[in-house]
């Protein structure tokens, strides 16, 4: 069980998301004021702070440099705002992850999981470098090794790979790849997550009709594991 | 601008100068001439005496003498006989003093009065002592027309200058600003109108930077204020009893896509800026390169037929490839696997571009109610037409769907830059 401080200032999402972080087992507490999101984050000590960066009192982006003064408690950035590199400058202030409003409560609890896990020092898809066959990802240098020479990977493909990574073997839907790797909970194509699919095989030196490490479950979705004999 | 003044002052000089020296290089021709004529005049009133008072002989004998001087001149005498040649052909006897042009020069022309008849005496001046040092001065007064002329050149374009500088600096900063860099300002110089439309240049720069921001915070705050709610509700109905949950998140969900979109096209002007332009040729040229993995993989023949050089559109390049993916990601999902594919691209009539996305797969369902209303009965086909739709019209075009049993085809039509 975490200790979560949710920082938000719409009482009905505050409400939601204590009842639902509750009923997932977390001790949840909440501050409607980045003033008094910071002294409880300072005198309660939480696990983790779910911040909304749309605070009346102050900016969530400086709430969040000046927690980072004092605290080094994780903290996953809640935001409507998704345009104007609001999400880059919340990262870049410290945050450790964010999603994108309107968020599922499933969403929003794997990334607590995933921060938690991290913070906690268990390796996992967020420090460690994942080796699969000949397929090594690092995902604090964002760098891809396949067969001793180095990938070139847009943004985009290295996120799809590090999550395919960080759960080798377990077939993924592409529905779960659109909201956990693109941010979509709704709406997307599963052929944006296809076209991507197709570049990274290209560049791991495979193909659809010949796929040795990204194998697709027809009907189900997609694994990353060590080709089978 | 500077070449008009240049000329205009080079034509008022050049008048000027005219009006002044012509009259006043005739006057000096004329003055050397006189005083040359004079001269000779005043030699003759010192032969005079001897013509008309001594015998032929001697007047002979001092004309000898005369022309051994060097000064020519002839006498006629009375009885019509000339003492030595003349240079001028004498008509009628003249009754007094006369100047008459000949060849080489002059000759002035002194009847006497003797008591046995009248003698003419003749007193040749030849050119070069006619008009002794006109030609320097006629050379000075030209170099110092001439000199006038350039420093009044050289004072008009520093002149010109001075004025079309501002002018210069206020066009580049409009076309600057024209271009959406609306850091640029002007520095405002020259004369008060110039400098007065130069502040009221950066005036409109400051404002229109202030509304761009103000349309972009707006932006912002519909989409907190938008998705704030929506994010309530939906962790309101996550949390409702299966059966109503489903239901209801598929609402939400649908509700979730329809805010999308009125923040993505609240946010269009924003992302355009003051000038939405990219080459529409250069962006589907990346896009199609981007799906054609996808198309290999899919057994899909992809024929692409670009058109040549830039096609300029008035759609910023983000929001034309994302019609772009729209329209290509509607014929990978809603067509099988190996149906064949085609991209083209070509000048519109009448400027900008048309992009066709064509496929040869089993067609559309209510093709026009999906263009129209943003849905269709094939699952996002309706979503990402509705995409290219709003913004093949913010660009001053339109979208056309045409499909049958034999394919779909969907024409992008974009209009040119303003």
């Amino acid at each position: 069980m975490a200790h979560l401080l949710v920082v938000e200032d719409d009482e009905r999402i505050r409400t939601a998301l204590l009842r639902t972080l509750r009923e997932r087992g977390h001790a949840v507490s909440s501050a409607a004021t980045a003033l008094s999101g910071l002294r409880q984050a300072v005198d309660e000590r939480p696990d983790l702070v779910v911040l909304d960066l749309g605070l009346p009192d102050l900016d969530g982006s400086q709430l969040l440099r000046m927690l980072r003064a004092v605290s080094s408690v994780p903290v996953i950035v809640a935001t409507a705002r998704d345009d104007d590199g609001s999400v880059v400058q919340a990262l870049d202030a410290g945050a450790d992850d964010y999603v994108l409003k309107p968020f599922a409560a499933d969403q929003l609890e794997a990334r607590i999981r995933a921060v938690l896990r991290r913070a906690s020092g268990t390796l996992d898809s967020g420090s460690a470098p994942v080796t699969v066959g000949p397929l090594t990802i690092d995902p604090r240098t964002r760098r891809v090794v396949h067969e001793g020479a180095q990938v070139e990977l847009s943004p985009k493909e290295f996120d799809l790979l590090a999550y395919l990574a960080a759960r080798p073997g377990t077939v993924v839907s592409k529905r779960t790849l659109l909201v956990e790797v693109w941010q979509q909970p709704y709406g997307g194509s599963d052929k944006t997550v296809d076209v991507h699919l197709s570049w990274l095989r290209r560049k791991l030196g495979e193909s659809a009709a010949q796929p040795r490490l990204l194998q697709t479950v027809r009907g189900v979705g997609v694994r990353l594991a060590e080709p089978e004999p | 601008m500077r070449r008009q003044v240049t000329l205009l002052v080079a034509a008022t000089t050049s008048i000027v100068l005219l009006a002044f020296l012509l009259p006043a290089a005739v006057l000096v021709a004329r003055v050397a001439e006189a005083r040359a004529l004079d001269s000779v005049r005043a030699d003759l009133q010192k032969v005079l005496p001897t013509v008309a008072l001594m015998e032929r002989d001697e007047v002979a004998a001092r004309l000898a003498m005369l022309q051994e001087d060097g000064r020519q001149v002839a006498v006629r005498w009375t009885d019509g006989q000339w003492l030595s040649p003349p240079r001028g052909d004498v008509g009628a006897d003249p009754s007094s003093s006369e100047v008459v042009g000949v060849d080489g020069g002059a000759v002035l022309l002194q009847p006497v009065r003797r008591g046995d008849g009248m003698v003419l005496i003749e007193a040749f001046v030849p050119d070069d002592q006619l008009h002794p040092g006109v030609t320097g001065t006629w050379v000075v007064l030209a170099a110092f027309g001439g000199g006038l002329l350039v420093l009044a050149l050289v004072v008009a374009d520093r002149v010109a200058r001075s004025l079309t500088r501002p002018v210069t600096e206020l066009a580049t900063t409009a076309h600057r600003l024209g271009s959406a860099d609306l850091t640029a300002r002007v520095q405002p110089s020259g004369p008060s109108e110039v400098r007065a439309v130069g502040e009221a240049l950066n005036q409109l720069a400051g404002r229109i930077g202030e509304l761009l921001a103000a349309e972009r915070e707006a932006a912002a705050d519909l989409a907190h204020r938008l998705r704030t709610p929506l994010t309530a509700l939906r962790l309101d109905v996550e949390s409702l009893p299966a059966a109503d949950r489903d239901r209801l998140l598929t609402d939400v969900d649908e509700l979730s896509r329809r805010v999308d979109e009125v923040i993505a096209e609240a946010r269009r002007p924003v992302r355009e800026g003051l000038a939405a332009v990219s080459d529409a040729n250069a962006v589907v040229a990346e896009r199609v390169s981007f799906w054609t993995v996808l198309a290999e993989d899919e057994h899909r023949r992809l024929d692409v037929d670009l058109a040549e050089g830039a096609l300029p559109v008035r759609v910023a390049s983000g929001d034309l490839a994302a019609a772009v993916d729209a329209l290509l990601g509607n014929v990978f999902a809603h067509t099988p696997e190996g149906t064949a594919m085609r991209v083209a691209v070509a000048p519109r009539t009448g400027g900008g571009a048309e992009v066709v996305v064509a496929d040869e797969g089993p067609g559309l369902v209510h093709a026009r109610v999906a263009v129209e209303r943003g849905h269709s009965a094939v699952g996002s086909t309706g979503l990402g037409l509705d995409i290219a739709r709003r913004t093949a019209e913010a660009s001053g075009g339109a979208l056309h769907v045409a499909s049958s049993g034999a394919g779909t085809e969907v024409t992008l039509e974009l209009g040119a830059p303003r």
